[in-house]
This record gives C-alpha cells, sequence and structure tokens, in this order.
C-alpha cells in the first residue's frame, strides 16, 4: 500500500513539476523571442491574461457552489463580467489615470486621489488581509487534490514544493525589473498560456461529463427531467437578494483584487484592448461557467448517495473530482489536477507581484524612505523580490495553518467581502470630487472593522461568529457573510458622504480629485520652476535618488517627452517634473514620489500671478477628444472651430499670458518667424530668439498700438512689421495679452517703388522740356549749317557745313525719340492708323538703347525686314521695344547676343526680340505684366516696363507671347509682339477702353 | 455616449432582473443552458455595441 502511495506521490510530483516545466519552457520561449511578438501582444493575448480571474475557485470552488446553490454559482462569473461590460465607462477612466500617473496598484491610486500616504497604506492592509484566505485557497486546492489523488497526507508538502517553484517563475519573469508599470510580455503571455490550459481543462471535463458520463446531450435531459429532477430540487435556491450581493462582491473583485487590478491597469495595455475585454473576458468566463454544472450532475449521477447527504458539506467539491476518478480513466483526475494547478500557480503569481508592489510602495518605503544611494534600482529589486517569495509562502502557512479547517466558500467569501470595502472609495474617485480623504478613510477603516470582526477573526481563529449591531434588520436566516457585507458597506458608505460633505477638502487633493474624476474640470494652474533648465534635474534629483539614479530617471522621462536636456521653457519643465513624478511613482509609489519630487524639483512662490495652465488644459482635451459627449462634444468642436480661426488666420497671432508665458503662436507667425509654434509655445517671453523677445517685449510695454513698420532683420532680410495688441481683461477672463504681427514689408517696398516710379515720371518730364528746349538751338544750328554752305564754295567749310548738318539731325533724332518716349505712358485716344515700318522703329529703338551706358558689351542686331508695316503709334511702338531691348540686354552676360526679327503670317506681323540670358525667373513667369514685377535690385528697376508695353500692344489689337527658353534653344527668352498689318482700306476706329 | 448609456442600462438592468436566470435549476421544463443562452446573447449584443462605438469614436 505504501508503494503504491509513494509511486502515486511520485506521479503527481512529475506531473506538477512537468507543468511548471512548461511554464518555464513557455516563458523562456517569449523571452528568447521563439514566440513571434504579433502573438504576445495580440489583445487576446490581453483577454486570457486576465482569465487569472478564474482561479482554482473556478475549478473547485464553482463545483461546491452549485452544489450549494445552483445557477447561484453564476454570480462569480456574471459579476466580472458586468464589470468589463461596463469597461467604458468605469474601466477605461481608471486605465487614463493609472496610465497617465504611474500608478501600478490601488494602493496607488487612493493614494494619489486623497493625497494621504496613510490611504494608500490602509489599502494595501485591506488588500493583504483580503486576498490572503484568496491565496490559501490556491494552496488548499492544490494540498486537497493532491491528498485525494494520492490517498495520503502528503498534499502539504507536494503543495509547498510547488509553491516553491511557483516563487521562483514570479521573481525570474515578474520581478526582473524594479518598475512596476509597465508590460510584461513574457508574464502576460504565460499567465494567458495557464488561462487556455484551464479553459481547455474546464471544456475537457464538461465533454467528459456529457458524453463519457452521460450518453449527450439528450442522455442528460433525460436524467435531469428523470432521477436528476428530484435531486435538483434538493439544491437550495439562493435568496434573491443574496444573489445580488454575491454579484455585487464578485463585480467589485474583478478589477480591484490586486492581481486583476495589476493586469488591467499597470500593464500597459491600449485603451482598444481594454475595451475589447468587454466581451473577449465574458466571453472566456462563459466557456469556464458551462461546464460547472455538467460536471456537478455527472458526481451527482456517478454517486448518488453522495448527492442525497442530508446536508451538503464543504467537502463536496472534492468530492465531485472524486467521481471523476471513479470513471477510472487516471487521465480525467490528471486533468483536473492539472487544470487547477494552473489556475492556483497563475493565481499565486499575480497576487505575489501586485501584493509586493504594494507592501514595497506603501508599508516599507514609507516606513524606510530611499536614501541617495548608487544601487538604488539593485535595493527596489531585491526587495520587491523577497516580498514576491514572502507572499507566496504566506500563502501555504495560511493554507497549513488556517484554510484546510475551513471550506472554500468561506474562505473566498471572506476575501471578496474584504476587497468590496475599497469599492466605495473607488466609486467616489471615480464619480465624486468632493469625497475626502476623511471621508474615505474613515469611512473604510469602519468597513473594514466590521469586515473583520464579522468575517475574517472568526475565519483565523476558528472563532464562533461574532454577533453584528443591526442584524435584527436583516432575515433571521441570513448567512453571516451576508449580514457582515451589508452592514460593512452600509457603514463605509455612510460615513464616507457624511464625513466627506462636513469636513474640508485641501487645495491638493481638490486637483487631484479634478485628475482623477471623470467629469473634471480641469484648471491646472501654472508655476515657474526652480530649476531653469532640463540639465539642472538631475543635480536636485540627486540629493534623494543618487547621481547614478536621478541621470537616469531625468533622462527617461526626457526621452518619454522627446525633450533635449537644454529645454528651457517653463511649460516643458512642468511636464518634465510631471512625468519624473509619474516615473517614480511607477518605482516607489506616489506618496513618496510626490514627496521627493516636492521637495526637489520645487515651484517658486514668487510674485509671479497665477494663472491657468491653458496649453496643458488644451493638450489634455486634445487627448480626451472622442470621449467627450453631447454639449462637452459640441463645446469642443466650437473651441477647435475657434482655434483653427486663430491658427489658419493670415495674419501672424501670438498670445503671452500675464507671467510673459507664450500660449500661442499662429501659422502665419511661425512662416513669417521661421519658429515653429510648437518649439516655442510654453517658453517664457526673454527665452525667443531675436528679434521676437525685444520685439513683443516693445509692443507690450507701449500704451499707443499700434507699432508700424518696425524695421527687423528676419533669415538675412529687412522686413517691416506692424505690430498691434489688445490685453485680455473683463470677467471670467485668464488675463494676458494677444498680438498680432503684419508683415507690411511688400507694403513699404511698394510705396518706395511708387516714390522711384513718380521721381522717374518726373525727370521723364524734365527729359521732356530739355529735349524741347535743346530743339530750338539746335534747329538754329542746322540753319546756320545750310546757310554756310550757301555762302562758301571752300570745300573744306562744305564739309564741315555737312558734318554739322548731319550731327545736328543726329540730336534733333534723339530729342525727338526722348520727346516721344516721355509721351509715351499716355493713354492713347484712338486708334493708331498710321502705316509703321517695324525696320525704322527698331533702329530707333537700337538708337535709344546704345544711349544708356550699360551692357556696352552684349550685341544687338536688327534683323527685321523693311517691308513688314503695321498699322500704329510709331512713338509708341518704339517705347515697347525700348523696354524689350532693355530687359533682353538686361537678362544677358558678357557677350551675349540680341536679335530683333520680324515677318508676316496672315493678316498680323510678328515682331520678335530674342536673347540668350538667363531667362525669365519661374517666381514672376505668372505676374510678368503686373505692374511693379521685377526681379532686378531695388532701384535699378521699376517693374512697369512689360507692363506699359502690354497696355500699349493691347491698345494696337495685338497680343504679346513669352517663350522661355525660345523653342531650340538651351536658355534665353524670345519675346513676340503680334500686330495687325497695314491696309490701305484702314480707317480710324474708336479706341478700345482700357482699364490699365 | 448613447452606446455606454445602452451598457449602463443593460448592466443595471441585467443586475435586478438576475434572480431570474436561477429559476431553471430546478425546474425541469426549461432548459439547463437558458442562462447560458442569455448571457451568449448579452456578450453577441456587446460585440456589436463595441463595433458600434468604434465607428462612433472615428
Amino acid at each position: 500500500m505504501n508503494v503504491e502511495m509513494n509511486v502515486e506521490i511520485v506521479g503527481v510530483l512529475l506531473l506538477g513539476l512537468g507543468y511548471l516545466a512548461l511554464l518555464f519552457g513557455c516563458g523562456f520561449a517569449v523571452e528568447r523571442g521563439w514566440v513571434p511578438v504579433r502573438i504576445t501582444r495580440h489583445p487576446m493575448v490581453y483577454t486570457l491574461a486576465l482569465g487569472v480571474y478564474a482561479s482554482a475557485w473556478a475549478i473547485y470552488g464553482s463545483v461546491e457552489m452549485a452544489a450549494n446553490v445552483g445557477f447561484g454559482y453564476l454570480a462569480y462569473y456574471l459579476g466580472a463580467a458586468g464589470a468589463f461590460l461596463l469597461a467604458p465607462v468605469l474601466l477605461v477612466p481608471i486605465q487614463r489615470i493609472t496610465r497617465t500617473y504611474q500608478l501600478a496598484s490601488l494602493a496607488d491610486l487612493f493614494a494619489f486621489r486623497f493625497r494621504s500616504r496613510w490611504a494608500g497604506t490602509l489599502v494595501t492592509l485591506v488588500s493583504l488581509l483580503a486576498v490572503l484566505p484568496l491565496l490559501g485557497i490556491q494552496v488548499q486546492t492544490l494540498g486537497e487534490a493532491i491528498d485525494i489523488i494520492t490517498n495520503s497526507q502528503a498534499g502539504a508538502s507536494v503543495a509547498l514544493l510547488f509553491c516553491v517553484v511557483i516563487a521562483a517563475f514570479a521573481v525570474i519573469f515578474g520581478a526582473r525589473h524594479s518598475q512596476a508599470h509597465g508590460r510584461h510580455d513574457t508574464l502576460l503571455t504565460a499567465i494567458a498560456f495557464e488561462s487556455i490550459v484551464k479553459l481547455l481543462v474546464m471544456l475537457a471535463l464538461g465533454a467528459v461529463a456529457l458524453w463519457m458520463v452521460f450518453d449527450g446531450p439528450s442522455d442528460l435531459q433525460r436524467w435531469l427531467e428523470g432521477p436528476g429532477a428530484v435531486l435538483q430540487q434538493q439544491t437550495p435556491q439562493i435568496d434573491p437578494a443574496r444573489w445580488r450581493t454575491l454579484l455585487l462582491l464578485f463585480f467589485a473583485a474583478a478589477f480591484m483584487m490586486p492581481h486583476l487590478f495589476h493586469i488591467s491597469f499597470a500593464e500597459s495595455l491600449s485603451r482598444h484592448t481594454l475595451l475589447q475585454a468587454s466581451w473577449t473576458l465574458p466571453l472566456f468566463l462563459l466557456l469556464m461557467a458551462l461546464p460547472v454544472p455538467l460536471i456537478w450532475w455527472a458526481a451527482q449521477s456517478v454517486n448518488a448517495q453522495l448527492a442525497n447527504a442530508p446536508s451538503v458539506n464543504t467537502e463536496i467539491s472534492i468530492a465531485a473530482y472524486a467521481a471523476y476518478l471513479m470513471t477510472e480513466h487516471w487521465w480525467v483526475g490528471a486533468l483536473a489536477f492539472i487544470g487547477g494547478l494552473a489556475a492556483a500557480s497563475g493565481t499565486m503569481i499575480m497576487i505575489a507581484l501586485a501584493l509586493s508592489g504594494m507592501v514595497l510602495n506603501h508599508i516599507v518605503l514609507v516606513a524606510k524612505p530611499p536614501e541617495a544611494r548608487s544601487d538604488l534600482y539593485g535595493w527596489l529589486l531585491w526587495l520587491r523580490r523577497g516580498l514576491v517569495v514572502a507572499v507566496i509562502i504566506s500563502g501555504w502557512l495560511f493554507y497549513q495553518w488556517i484554510g484546510r479547517y475551513h471550506g472554500l466558500i468561506d474562505l473566498g467569501l471572506a476575501a471578496f467581502v474584504g476587497m468590496a470595502q475599497c469599492l466605495p472609495g473607488m466609486l467616489a474617485l471615480l464619480y465624486w470630487p468632493g469625497a475626502n480623504r476623511n471621508g474615505m478613510i474613515i469611512g473604510l477603516v469602519a468597513g473594514v472593522s466590521v469586515w473583520l470582526w464579522g468575517s475574517w477573526l472568526p475565519l483565523m481563529f476558528s472563532l464562533p461568529t461574532l454577533t453584528l449591531p443591526f442584524t435584527p434588520f436583516t432575515p433571521a436566516d441570513a448567512p453571516p457573510w451576508y449580514n457582515v457585507t451589508l452592514l460593512s458597506l452600509t457603514v463605509n458608505i455612510l460615513l464616507l458622504i457624511v464625513i466627506s460633505l462636513f469636513t474640508r477638502i485641501s487645495e491638493g487633493e481638490k486637483s487631484a480629485a479634478e485628475a482623477c474624476s471623470v467629469d473634471a474640470v480641469i484648471r491646472s494652474k501654472r508655476f515657474p520652476l526652480e530649476a531653469a533648465t532640463a540639465s539642472d534635474f538631475p543635480a536636485h534629483l540627486a540629493q534623494a535618488l543618487g547621481e547614478e539614479a536621478a541621470s537616469r530617471e531625468v533622462a527617461r522621462a526626457l526621452k518619454a517627452l522627446n525633450f533635449t536636456p537644454q529645454e528651457r521653457r517653463p511649460y516643458a519643465l512642468r511636464r518634465l517634473r510631471d512625468r519624473i513624478q509619474a516615473n517614480l511613482s511607477g518605482l516607489m509609489g506616489p506618496s513618496v514620489a510626490r514627496d521627493i519630487v516636492d521637495r526637489y524639483l520645487p515651484y517658486r512662490h514668487d510674485n509671479t500671478p497665477e494663472t491657468d495652465d491653458i496649453h496643458f488644459v488644451e493638450s489634455r482635451l486634445e487627448a480626451y477628444r472622442s470621449r467627450l459627449t453631447g454639449l462637452a462634444r459640441e463645446l469642443d468642436g466650437l473651441r477647435r472651430h475657434h482655434r483653427q480661426t486663430l491658427a489658419y488666420l493670415p495674419v501672424g497671432l501670438c498670445v503671452l499670458g500675464d507671467d510673459d508665458e507664450l500660449l500661442m503662436w499662429n501659422q502665419a507667425l511661425s512662416q513669417l518667424s521661421g519658429i515653429s509654434g510648437e518649439s516655442v509655445i510654453g517658453s517664457h517671453r526673454d527665452s525667443l530668439p531675436a528679434p521676437w523677445s525685444s520685439l513683443l517685449g516693445s509692443v507690450l510695454e507701449t500704451t499707443s498700438t499700434p507699432l508700424y513698420k518696425q524695421a527687423v532683420t528676419l533669415h538675412g532680410k529687412d522686413y517691416f512689421l506692424t505690430l498691434h495688441k489688445a490685453v485680455l481683461s473683463g470677467h471670467d477672463s485668464r488675463g494676458g495679452s494677444v498680438i498680432l504681427i503684419e508683415d507690411h514689408t511688400e507694403m513699404k517696398w511698394l510705396e518706395d517703388e511708387l516714390v522711384h516710379a513718380a521721381r522717374l515720371a518726373s525727370i521723364g518730364q524734365l527729359a521732356a522740356g530739355v529735349a524741347h528746349e535743346i530743339g530750338n538751338p539746335i534747329t538754329g544750328i542746322s540753319s546756320l549749317a545750310q546757310n554756310l554752305r550757301y555762302d562758301t564754295d571752300d570745300p573744306a567749310l562744305l564739309e564741315t557745313a555737312d558734318q554739322i548738318q548731319q550731327l545736328t539731325k543726329r540730336v534733333t533724332k534723339i530729342v525727338n525719340s526722348l520727346v516721344g518716349f516721355a509721351h509715351g505712358g499716355r493713354q492713347a485716344a484712338l486708334l493708331p492708323t498710321t502705316p509703321v515700318a517695324l525696320s525704322s522703329i527698331s533702329e530707333d529703338a537700337l538708337h535709344l538703347i546704345h544711349l544708356v551706358r550699360s551692357g556696352e558689351d552684349v550685341t544687338l542686331t536688327n534683323e527685321t525686314p523693311s517691308d513688314v508695316v503695321v498699322r500704329g503709334d510709331a512713338q509708341r511702338l518704339t517705347q515697347v521695344m525700348v523696354n524689350l531691348l532693355s530687359n533682353a540686354r538686361d537678362a544677358c552676360d558678357q557677350g551675349g547676343r540680341v536679335h530683333i526679327t520680324a515677318g508676316c503670317h496672315e493678316q498680323l506681323a510678328w515682331w520678335r526680340v530674342t536673347d540668350n540670358g538667363q531667362g525669365i525667373d519661374p517666381r514672376v513667369r505668372d505676374r510678368l505684366f503686373e505692374p511693379f514685377t521685377t526681379t532686378k535690385p531695388a532701384g535699378e528697376g521699376t517693374g512697369l516696363g512689360l507692363s506699359l508695353a502690354y497696355q500699349i500692344i493691347n491698345e494696337h489689337q495685338g497680343k504679346i507671347d513669352v517663350a522661355s527658353p525660345p523653342p531650340g534653344q538651351p536658355r534665353g527668352t524670345a519675346i513676340t509682339l503680334w500686330l495687325p498689318l497695314y491696309q490701305q482700306d484702314d480707317q480710324p476706329a474708336h479706341a478700345q477702353d482700357s482699364d490699365c | 455616449m448613447y452606446v455606454y448609456r445602452i451598457m449602463l442600462f443593460l448592466v443595471f438592468g441585467g443586475y435586478l432582473l438576475s434572480p431570474l436566470l436561477m429559476n431553471g435549476w430546478s425546474d425541469p421544463e426549461s432548459a439547463w443552458y437558458r442562462p447560458f443562452a442569455i448571457w451568449g446573447g448579452l456578450i453577441a449584443l456587446t460585440l456589436w455595441l463595441e463595433q458600434k462605438r468604434k465607428l462612433d469614436e472615428r
């Protein structure tokens, strides 16, 4: 018999250790990267990891509950399913807070919200006391299953061995880093693997029940309607009020039990994944719950004597398990054992990891704050590992000393009722910003006291149920857990509400309440920090964390925020401070983190006015946009519209707070200044690059705005800016000034060009006057030369007179050209009808061009045939050609060539100026004929030449074609004028009206 | 948000009416899997609402 027993013990050991080795193998496979990331990061892995909720209770306790209360066992599954169905309104807000502030546990969350390290410590103690029975259940089911399988008393020892292996797994794969917050792919995948195992085991056991114990669904139905009906009618039914209470307990446990809180919120999972779990986890739980009644009915069917027992005792679940052994299939027992081990080990690992973090942050570090030490991370890590092992071993001790003397239901309910004491505080945290720490702590202490008195102490010390006050108001047959739940939660809630209403809430707590509340009105204040730049942070933090840890934490926060160590913007420094606090919170809990940051990275409370951190509020609104609904969404839509209006305003705009912090820098101003809004928003005005700091300072200081045409140099060019200012004041104003910055550079340039053009026009008139005055003496000189020819026969004198006459003709021609050009800008009254030979006009234009002493190394060639005669005004056409030749010559490099050619095509003459110069700048090509369009340096071109040419050719009913470069040439420009050919029967006609 | 309200309504309605689920245990007239069928229907409804929420947030 002993030999047989030993063989069975060895078999169970091999089975259990084999399974745990498989778990280690799974962990190593993920860690080595043998399992693809698309699998380890799949949302389904997260859902399955959440399946850790289905602990050994789901494998054994549920069968026991089904035996005791029929479908009442479903409360365990439906409570959790309800919590996840409410994920969008319940779990997602918690996830938002925990992620933003790096909170890894329920205690972190309470300490953060109620701004009290005592709140964190209290919740940790409650969690510890409440979870201990649950931990005990896991070990107990293992131990008892081993006892039954091996028919020995070796269960406790073998369970201890398994506990040690499980603790090693938790340390190796779960406590490798000191940071509790953050995704542990290996751990999640291993827990998901365990969930798959227990699900398959439950489904397999269900299948065994349905097809091996019964002969399929119809046989089961027959049994239920026949012999089973009597047995089912003997099953006590749970009272609706107790059922609802059970639902509430399991609902609270689903997200507040330390291990479930850890997986749901401390692992960095996306919001989408959490929302997906709102239907995938209930589905998992449905599949887990489905085989439970089948298993129980099978057990009843196999052993009717067991079902006919006069009173249902706590051994029924194990008896049900034993019923399978009676089917004489050893593998059924092995399956059930593996399922229990998978459920228990997963739960123990996650409870140990979650509780170790809570105890470390809220008991150990609060009692012994971290000092500036070089091995801070290592110290924290070893502390955590020690706590992980301690938690798992304490589970075994609980089983050994206490648990084995109680049933699974009693132990489980004691745990769930204890944890439910945190539910009022949690709901207040999310939905009631008015709740304060006094109300929460006193309510929690009172509720926990009732629970300890009525449930936990009797369990621990095997005392008879202690009498509670007010129990006469509950039904006489109500079980103790029901009375304890009602009384403790009632006291807890009442005290929370009453004390919160009648005591003061501190400012710090108020801001934390607003940060946590679902419908918070967040009005963050901004203060400057003592540290001037990000590079100052490590030195400040080193006093608390040591140099290495301080540098590492600052570098981590800078990297997360994408800032550089040179960052000086007050807004950025505040965000950096917040990020460091959040990261430290993940490392050592919110209380210690807040103390360190408040002490070593303090705000500067000088005379700076307190103002709202509008930029921060806006960035948060942007982040939560998809969650806004109803009127809030409409208002946010309006806010975005107004913001876009300002952002896309075609005029530069910036907004400064009363403390000179930059709140807005729109796109037009970014383009003008070359400074992006992202880089300067949140910075102080003084830190803006030149000339913006002084420019904005001058407009803020002056009382008489606008400041017109302030000369500044931007990107190496001169600009003229006009600045307008408005002070934001009045009711409900948050202060500050809005400044509009208009670029008047082009207008200033146009003004200068107009002045220049007017000056040129004056010079033209002067030239015309001078030419007229010169004309008379020249005529006199010509007459005198003529007279000289008549008065002498001396060949030398005659030749001199000829030369004088030729020269005076030339002067006359030049003067006539000048006069004609000066008059050319006037609008024609009538269409010109006189015949004009293009060759002579080309010659005149060339004469004029040669008078200008520039571009003398450019060769100008007139190849215009003399027979091309158009209808037009010679003077105005000369002006057109002078402008075209002038532009062509200016465009040519040294040694360039300009040709004038002409020809006829049908009723039109073409007249073309071709150069081999630089061509037309593509930037001005589309507005070539607009006034003041020029690429020449200021003072060298008016930008009026081509505009006048266009106007004149238009008056001649012609058109201008531009080709740059001309066809067949690599560079240069060809401008072709099309003009009507002169016809003998041309009659005068009215000129076109022109609005040019 | 309307989706969330439906969810709230479903969960609290289900909470109040859920004791009816337990009647089937000792009632041979009703199919034993009835509570699971109702539960499955609720999961299907949640899946549908989840898809709707995704569209709503796009």
